[in-house]
């Protein structure tokens, strides 16, 4: 694989070592695997001084939900915020590498959402194209064009982006194949529907803060109750100029509805074979101070 | 049948009050077929820490293998003294996972078969435990996680039995009792389990009697 | 010209959950309200429990069975309105109600006549017996059924199963002699129960929600409670 002699862990990018392997699973009949996803309302809107995104926070894995509160609006600059939807691993990285990457930090400092934006869409599959080991051409080749028949030719993020910059309040949507759209409301996800019926029914320019967060909240939970892949609670994150407010679990319209007031026992006790106890040393630590020791 | 599938496996980890458990189910089996009845699924990185590899056993041993660090530069085990060495002290649980997450989603496109669960005390002994689908999408919960064959059945006892802020007693019960009827409703895991209870000051480990069938 | 529906399937999954539990003298039998396909859901107040029989006359007895059906609606729908019109047959034949083991039995006839077209639905059976005992009946779609003590069907039946198996592990049906599969619970202790595991089913299980419908049977006759669930 690598011609150094000592193996060092790789500097980042994809390894396709197993492709090949599982390829041949899949051909021998073996259902390929799903991923986590997150089914998803993710909506954001244009105010009179910013931007504000909301998303519902239930992660599904098929007809199960696999985390009830899981966060999809992302950290990317201190004036952008993203809201990601998709399978759960791909929005995540999407929105992770892009602030290491050089171009988008560096059109943010400028102050450039817009140019910053679409810096990313396509760099996310052409990254994951080149970063393989470039002196094995042909098996990249290969892997590319497998990678290309497969369903897995994109990274399966669908983004909606939002920001204040010196221009003034952006929002944008990235769609999973890397188009982008500028729109002053935007709705992604499986609950998008659901929540462009309210933003087409009562969106309007020039929103108050409270009018838009509310509009947000109403989209969100739209999506929420209407869309099974959508569920439990409301995140909403404010973006104005030099401001911005995260407002975590901003609504909690689904409790738990029945805990028994008896609660209950176990009728049988756990049968135990085998017990091994492992006290831990507490953890001495050296304090440095006093003199140095002589050399 | 999904790969997933194959050697079957049950997973579950819990926080308690300054204590967490991790426990898993002991058959591996080639199918409906099984092959041993001691398997070792959770393996320790360091002692507040712990992780748990369902799945494909080949790949999830792979990833965690301890005793034969000669080629595997991607092993966990192998970063953790990488970074051990460098640091002079342990991994924090969530940077561990960010590890794993980074480690599984470097194949997003050849993905490992399976699906970790990590548990660990973090700063002040406060409990972490976390999952991740099999390219790293970290799934971070307050109460318990789960994965493997019996992660349907899992979910559902856990949901049922699952108090918060239990002591390490309390909790050991309500785990194993959560994982011994999850597996006995799943054919590829089960024939007892393995958990480990994990307080500030020890770590009990516990082999449990389940059906044999 | 390429064939146009080649994926089109006659099935559909309308999700839900069932759950029945027996006891020495009552039947607890519970189903959510909600009924979906795909990621949408088309109502919050469908009742997946279906009484079986037409009441028709002032002098007839109470109910003692019904049926919690999950799967798909339209052919859960077809199976009672065949099940109910046998049932006044027999009622006009016999002058009384069918007993709860031979509706059991029907229903698993008129599953296994569709042997290859099934209907697709999941159904638990649940009533008194000729003794005034509990009893519940489980099924797959095509006819093969058990007496049980509890049981549970429908999309969350694997997140319930093992709760129930843990509180209320019935004596294996090999043991000699039989031994009754009826819960030790009271009609009450049953109905929490019930309540518990739907809430539960209801967090991890996109399918089960909004309502849950619980219907008691018991000498006294029909009782039926609710529970609101989770909207999302």
């Amino acid at each position: 694989m690598s011609k150094s002699t000592v193996d060092l862990p790789p500097k980042g990018g994809f390894s396709f070592d197993l492709c090949r392997r599982n390829d041949m699973l899949e051909k021998k009949g073996l259902k390929p695997q799903s991923f986590l996803k997150t089914g998803t309302t993710i909506v954001g809107l244009i105010f009179q001084d910013g931007v504000i995104l909301g998303a519902d926070t239930r992660a599904t894995e098929g007809p199960i939900v696999a985390d009830k509160n899981c966060e999809k609006i992302h950290y990317m600059a201190p004036n952008i915020y993203c809201c990601g939807a998709g399978t759960a691993a791909d929005t995540e990285a999407v929105t992770v590498e892009a602030f290491e990457n050089e171009k988008f930090v560096l059109y943010c400092r400028h102050g450039q959402l817009t140019a910053a934006i679409t810096s990313l869409p396509y760099r996310s599959r052409i990254k994951s194209c080149y970063s393989t080991d470039t002196s094995e051409e042909t098996s990249f080749q290969a892997e590319f064009h497998n990678f290309q028949l497969n369903y897995q030719g994109y990274v399966q993020a669908a983004l909606v982006l939002g920001g204040v910059d010196v221009t003034g309040p952006h929002l944008h949507t990235i769609y999973p194949h890397g188009s982008t759209d500028s729109l002053p409301f935007a709705t992604m996800g499986s609950g998008s529907l659901a929540a462009m019926s309210l933003f087409e029914s009562k969106y309007k320019e020039g929103l108050t803060r409270d009018e838009g967060i509310k509009l947000v909240v109403e989209a969100i939970c739209a999506g929420i109750f209407n869309d099974l892949g959508s569920g439990s609670n409301v995140d909403v994150c404010v973006i104005t100029k030099g401001h911005k407010d995260y407002l975590r679990n901003h609504l909690l319209p689904n409790p738990r509805t029945y805990v028994n007031p008896n609660g209950f026992t176990f009728p049988k006790k756990t049968e135990v074979l085998l017990t091994k106890i492992t006290p831990l040393k507490e953890k001495v630590e050296v304090i440095e101070g006093g003199d140095a020791m002589e050399e | 049948m999904s790969i997933f599938e194959y050697n079957g496996s049950a997973l579950v980890a819990m926080v308690g009050k300054n204590c967490f458990a991790i426990a898993s189910d002991r058959r591996l089996g080639v199918q409906l077929q099984t092959i041993a009845t001691d398997f070792q699924r959770i393996s320790k990185i360091h002692d507040k820490l712990f992780i748990g590899l369902s799945g494909l056993a080949t790949d999830a041993q792979t990833l965690y293998e301890t005793n034969t660090i000669t080629s595997g530069y991607q092993r966990l085990v192998f970063r953790h003294k990488l970074y051990q060495l460098r640091e002079e002290r342990d991994m924090k649980p969530e940077t561990f996972a960010s590890l794993v997450s980074a480690i599984l989603y470097e194949k997003r496109f050849g993905p490992y078969f399976c699906q970790p669960v990590i548990a660990g005390l973090g700063d002040e002994d406060k409990p972490f435990i976390c999952t991740m689908d099999s390219i790293g999408a970290k799934e971070l919960a307050k109460d318990f996680v789960v994965a493997g064959t019996a992660s349907e059945s899992l979910y559902g006892a856990c949901e049922s039995m699952f108090k918060p802020d239990m002591e390490a007693d309390e909790l050991f019960e309500t785990i194993s009792q959560a994982l011994l009827s999850s597996v006995d409703r799943d054919c590829l895991s089960g024939w007892g389990g393995h958990v480990y209870v994990v307080t500030p000051t020890e770590v009990k480990e516990r082999i449990l009697k389940g059906r044999m069938d | 010209m390429t064939k146009q529906h080649a994926n089109w399937s006659p099935y559909d999954n309308n999700g839900g959950s069932c759950v029945a539990i027996a006891g020495a003298d009552y039947c607890v039998i519970a189903a959510d309200t909600r009924m979906s396909t795909g990621y949408n859901i088309l109502t919050r107040e469908y009742s997946k429990i279906s009484k079986l029989s037409i009441v028709h006359s002032a002098l007839q007895m109470h109910d003692k069975c019904v049926m919690a059906s999950s799967g798909f609606q339209a052919d859960v729908k077809a199976l009672q309105k065949n099940l109910s019109a046998r049932h006044l047959i027999y009622q006009h034949q016999h002058n009384k109600q069918m007993s709860c083991p031979a509706m059991a039995q029907l229903l698993s006839n008129t599953l296994y006549y569709k042997r290859f077209f099934p209907y697709y639905s999941f159904n638990v059976l649940g009533g008194l017996d000729n003794e005034g005992k509990g009893c519940v009946f489980t099924y797959d779609a095509v006819g093969s059924y058990e007496r049980v003590g509890y049981s549970s069907q429908g999309s969350g039946s694997t997140l319930i199963m093992p709760f129930l198996d843990n509180q209320l592990k019935s004596p294996s049906p090999l043991l000699l002699p039989a031994q009754d599969a009826v819960t030790p619970l009271s009609e009450s202790e049953a109905v929490d129960l019930v309540k518990t595991v739907f809430a539960s089913a209801t967090e991890r299980d996109i399918y089960t929600g909004d309502k849950l419908e619980i219907v008691i049977l018991n000498a006294s006759g029909i009782r039926r409670e609710y529970l609101e669930l989770r909207k999302d």
